[in-house]
């Protein structure tokens, strides 16, 4: 008799991870992985997308569980999870992170709001919903968001065994990091209990969200020979706002006095400036404010101002686009933004 | 691979354990219990790994290997060609572009006829510079003269590299051996996998180390190797050596039938799945033909007899087997993940159709598709329309396309790039604030800048929206110096994290032009493009201002595989600038040792552990190498000393359009792999300065003058108060390890004292 709730026509049950680079999604996995494979004798697979994403970039994650004599030759990426853990909610705005969901399928979300706005926000129409307030525990606890969902996925994956994960937990850090195990283990505890359940009803006609693999923008009658970019700077389309784990800094312009040390440290030139006239009539340049879109939250901007004009803040929702100042670039006619 | 059921009950197979590990770990695995003497590497995405397990297992004391990082993957090559020589046990691990940089090496070491083992962990080779797998650049180890096996699983990587170390020693074969596995899908992918419990077992397995050859080990046995020959010779060489890869054919089921006996695991010559009755089938090398056998069992539920082929040695190609499987197929489709541009189908194309060639009866149509190239992925229904294709070509009868490309598209028009902001070039980046002009008295460059908040008018060289981490120090350092030169520039970035997170195809952070090559190259690339722009416009074939300023950037991984480089370019004095950023390590890789990481700084390959303590020797002083190619300027700059750094680049520009060649380099955080907090990025730089760990100076027509001095300013600040901001130093300030840090606060004292010395007397 299997362990596994269900598996699909391969016999695989699957889970993707939706993460941004430096979470510990990819670390979660693995703990998550060997639980199953190393403690229950669980044939498996774990991997992550693969690429040159550097931390603050969206990357996935990837379990397959199956029973010990099903061969696993799947390579590919998973496109229909039966669990989907989202380990970052700011990945909205860059990833469908519901894509391929099955109708039963579970959705894990680290996040303080509500079931409702959640549901509405990723347009979910049935399947259960999983609340747990990762960061919340992670700050609280001094430790790591992936512990606090590590937790919530062992309630999720209830065939796992969270003891012997706690074993796990206690034998990484007792060693070097004795003052670590218990605020780590109390992670992992408060993560399985504090997660909360919804399940919105599931049709019998319901078809899971479909799975779109993305097609790359251009193709060989429209790429340029030699992958030549003749759109320069077209970066600046992109929103990074995602990058952000959760803090930013706030400008009060009142404060500025216009010394350019912000803008010296920023690595991705937020700083909005504008030409005025000083007291005496001078033309200067005047710190507007900070363009949100690209800013990745390193707050080098906050040391580096000798006045009170740049503070941290812990993120809010709607804060970053409510208070952007939109960088003045030279755009061309016909160019997309 | 199949289990043999047979021997696991009647043998008294030897005892595994079962881990979940990827094939890079299980590469790791087998040398370690091997135990091999030196592995000389360079690291490369996604063969790296392998080397920063075997180094994390050497922290901990698990193994004996000497670990040799090189300058880059053809002096790799050439340490693993020395170690060979003497007939030590050699290892190594690469992937694209860095198999092409050795390339020169390998026929080298199979042509004389030493041993080793590598795994190629494949991947795409450039360009365009695509980091994931294909088989573009296993396809040019084909003709090096060495034998390949091919590697689907990380079981079939773990017992591959032990079958692979046996057969390169075996007295018929004395080849060196390459061991292929697909880069992520198999090197990255963790999977259940057997290993052996005692490595005593595999020890035994491959037999001691043949000593009866001849080597350079002995002096009381002087011996020649490599003398140079003329045909009437060479040819008896290579047809011993070809003699000598057949006969690695035969060794090859000897020694896989004798592992499985020990294993419980079996290596054919050739992997058959539903080949029994196929009527249609795939040919397809490593983890391809994994997912095609899922295919071919719901083809089989609908009545198709379909089968997949899959080689485990590609060379010797084992022709007569592949003549054997495809008896009674009616249509074959081989996928390969590579082309040969030109060639009516890639290599085993043709390897295969020539062995069917030999059956004057054989009648199967054979069709041929390029596919997954650069890592894209292949699904199961990938898999369905290769044998869909095949079914056409057999109830056609013959094929309607023999060779095509499989998985492009023609894009559409509407989706085409189109210009986002308006050229930035000329006047938008000259202020006219920046005075340069030579001061008649000193002989001395004087620059005049403004305040940093007048320079806020002056746009940027390098676009939001680029891919660096948060807090990532390059482009506040590039950004810096790039404020300090007016007018246009043409940049030509060298492979590294600046170049990588600014340039992501269809992306560009890019405003004015610029022109990647590969990190061995970068200065010579540019010195080139420099000279034909400047003949091009001697010839009036272009109209280009005369003030265009020629900057090569690089991070310290560049500088040292494209040392070479950079001084040649330097002694030629072309009129450009090489910046470098240094982040001490190749971060783009995952945190490598590069030659200027300090001494006792941890890295992903100088682990801190039992009996290794970070890396093993002093960083490299790049600014001191360049500045004794008597080139006009050399400089050291750093963020956190803004108009410093401004002036410098003033300086720079007015050297390289007048003058000659210039070297600066700028240390930069990387947060990420210093494992430092974000936001103290200038706090960090300050103390690296003021602990005189990074002197800031500059070399002007070899005269040194300090451009900050801290004692002076009563700044200086003992070495621990730069560590204590990173974790890849922590170690440093422990009571243990006391004697380290001090060595290497007196190397660094040493070389202050020679800055200060050299400032003090300009004929040093």
């Amino acid at each position: 008799m299997s362990i596994l709730p269900k598996t699909n026509e391969l016999g695989f049950y699957e889970i993707r991870l939706e993460s941004i680079g430096g979470l510990g999604a990819n670390l979660a996995g693995k703990m998550l992985a060997e639980a199953g494979v190393l403690g229950l004798g669980l044939n498996g697979s774990n991997f992550s997308s693969y690429g040159s994403e550097k931390k603050g970039s969206p990357v996935k994650g990837f379990v397959r569980f199956c029973e010990a004599d099903t061969e696993i030759r799947a390579h590919s990426p998973i496109e229909q999870p039966h669990v989907i853990g989202v380990f970052h909610e700011a990945l909205y705005k860059m990833v469908n992170v519901v894509s391929g969901m099955e109708p039963e399928g579970i959705l894990l979300v680290n996040s303080a709001r509500e079931f409702d706005d959640i549901k509405q926000d990723l347009k979910l129409e049935y399947g259960t919903l999983a609340i747990v307030d990762a960061l919340q525990i992670a700050v609280e606890e001094k430790t790591k968001v992936n512990t606090a969902m590590l937790g919530a996925l062992f309630r999720i994956c209830d065939f796992l065994d969270p003891e012997s994960m706690k074993m796990v937990i206690r034998k990484t850090f007792e060693k070097k990091y004795p003052h670590l195990v218990e605020p780590n283990i109390r992670t992992f505890d408060r993560g399985f209990n504090e997660v909360k359940f919804k399940t919105y009803e599931t049709p019998d006609n319901a078809e899971g969200k479909e799975f779109h693999r993305a097609a790359p923008q251009l193709g060989f009658e429209t790429q340029e020979i030699g992958g030549v970019i003749t759109a320069q700077a077209n970066s600046i389309l992109k929103d990074l706002s995602g990058s952000r784990q959760g803090f930013l800094p706030q400008f009060e312009q009142e404060q500025c006095i216009n010394c350019a040390a912000c803008d010296t440290v920023c690595p991705d030139f937020c700083f909005v400036w504008k030409e005025g006239e000083d007291k005496k009539g001078r033309k200067q340049m005047f710190l507007q404010g900070i363009d949100y879109q690209y800013c990745k939250g390193c707050l080098k901007c906050v040391e580096a101002c000798p006045t009170s004009a740049l503070s941290d803040m812990r993120e809010t929702m709607g804060f970053a686009d409510a208070h952007r100042v939109k960088q003045n670039f030279s755009l061309a006619a016909g160019g997309m933004l | 691979m199949a289990i043999l059921e047979d021997n696991l009950k009647t043998m008294k197979a030897a005892e595994q354990l079962t881990t979940f590990e990827s094939g890079n770990e299980m590469a790791a695995m087998a040398a370690a219990q091997i135990n091999y003497h030196i592995m000389g590497y360079f690291p490369i995405t996604p063969s790296t790994e392998v080397a920063q397990y075997l180094d994390q297992m050497k922290a901990r004391g698990e193994h004996d290997i000497k670990l040799i990082p090189a300058d880059g993957e053809h002096g790799s090559a050439g340490i693993c060609y020395g170690a060979a020589v003497t007939g030590a046990r050699v290892f190594n691990a690469t992937s694209a572009n860095g198999l092409m940089y050795m390339l020169e090496q390998l026929p080298v070491q199979s042509g004389t006829r030493f041993p080793m083992v590598m795994n190629l962990v494949t991947r795409s080779i450039s360009g365009p510079l695509d980091i994931r797998g294909d088989h573009s650049d296993l396809y040019f180890a084909l003709n090096a003269g060495w034998v390949i096996l091919t590697a689907k699983t990380p079981q079939a990587v773990y017992d591959m590299n032990i079958l692979a170390l046996k057969i390169a020693e075996h007295s018929k074969v004395r080849l060196p051996v390459i061991v292929a596995y697909d880069g992520f899908f198999t090197s990255h992918q963790k999977r259940k996998v057997n290993y052996f419990k005692d490595r005593k077992i595999v020890q035994k397995f491959v037999g001691e180390c043949p000593t009866d050859y001849n080597f350079a080990r002995d002096p009381k046995k002087p011996v020649t190797i490599g003398a140079h020959m003329n045909g009437d010779d060479l040819i008896n060489n290579h047809y011993q050596q070809s003699e000598a890869m057949y006969a690695a054919g035969e060794v090859f089921k000897e020694v896989s039938e004798e592992y499985a006996k020990l294993s419980g695991r079996d290596y054919p010559v050739l992997d058959l799945y539903g080949m029994e009755d196929a009527e249609v089938a795939l040919f397809l090398l490593n983890s391809a033909a994994e997912t095609a056998k899922d295919t071919v069992d719901s083809l089989g539920k609908q009545g198709i007899k379909a089968g997949v082929i899959s080689p485990n040695i590609i060379r010797p190609f084992p022709s007569e087997e592949i003549r054997k499987a495809l008896k009674n197929v009616k249509a074959l489709l081989i996928g390969e993940r590579a082309d040969s541009y030109g060639g009516h189908g890639p290599n085993l194309t043709h390897e295969v159709k020539s062995a069917l060639q030999e059956d004057p009866e054989n009648q199967t149509i054979v069709l041929s598709r390029v596919f997954g190239l650069g890592g894209k992925d292949f699904y199961a229904d990938d898999a369905e329309a290769f044998f869909s294709a095949a079914i056409e070509a057999k109830e056609q009868g013959y094929a309607e396309k023999a060779f095509d490309y499989y998985g492009h598209i023609p894009g559409k028009k509407e989706q085409m790039l189109l210009p986002v902001i308006t050229p930035q070039h000329g006047e938008v980046y000259n202020t006219g604030l920046i005075k340069t002009e030579k001061d008649p008295e000193t002989n001395k460059l004087k620059v005049k800048i403004p305040p940093l908040r007048v320079l806020a008018s002056k746009p940027k060289r390098i676009a939001s929206g680029h891919g660096a981490c948060p807090g990532c120090g390059i482009f506040t350092g590039l950004e810096l110096f790039f404020k300090g030169i007016e007018g246009d520039i043409v940049v030509l970035f060298q492979t590294g994290c600046a170049y990588v997170t600014t340039t992501s195809y269809p992306y560009s952070s890019h405003k004015q032009t610029m022109i990647h090559n590969l990190f061995q190259n970068g200065a010579a690339t540019l010195s080139g493009t420099l000279e034909a722009i400047l003949e091009l416009k001697e010839r009036g074939e272009i109209e280009v201002s005369d003030d265009a300023t020629f900057v090569m950037v690089t991070g310290d991984g560049g500088m040292d595989i494209g040392m070479g480089s950079a001084i040649g370019t330097a002694l030629r004095n072309h009129k450009l600038i090489m910046l470098e950023y240094d982040n001490e390590g190749y971060m783009n890789t995952g945190s490598q040792l590069s030659y200027s990481t300090p001494k006792g700084h941890m890295t992903s390959t100088s682990n801190v552990g039992r009996t290794q303590k970070g890396k093993s020797f002093h960083h490299k002083d790049t600014a001191q190498i360049m500045a004794s190619t008597n080139i006009p300027y050399v400089f050291t700059g750093s963020e956190a000393f803004p108009q410093d750094l401004i002036k410098k680049a003033a300086k720079a520009q007015w050297f390289a359009q007048n003058v000659g060649t210039v070297y600066g380099k700028i240390l930069i955080t990387c947060p990420l792999n210093w494992k430092s907090e974000e936001r103290y990025g200038e706090k960090i730089l300050e103390a690296a300065v003021n602990s005189c760990f990074f002197p800031l100076y500059e070399v002007e027509e070899g005269i040194t003058t300090i451009t900050y001095n801290p004692e002076e300013k009563n700044k200086r600040v003992q070495l621990p108060e730069w560590l204590k901001y990173m974790g890849k130093t922590k170690h440093l300030l422990k009571d243990e390890n006391k004697m380290l840090l001090s060595e290497l606060e007196e190397e660094i004292e040493y070389r202050w004292q020679r800055i200060k010395a050299k400032h003090e007397h300009p004929s040093l």
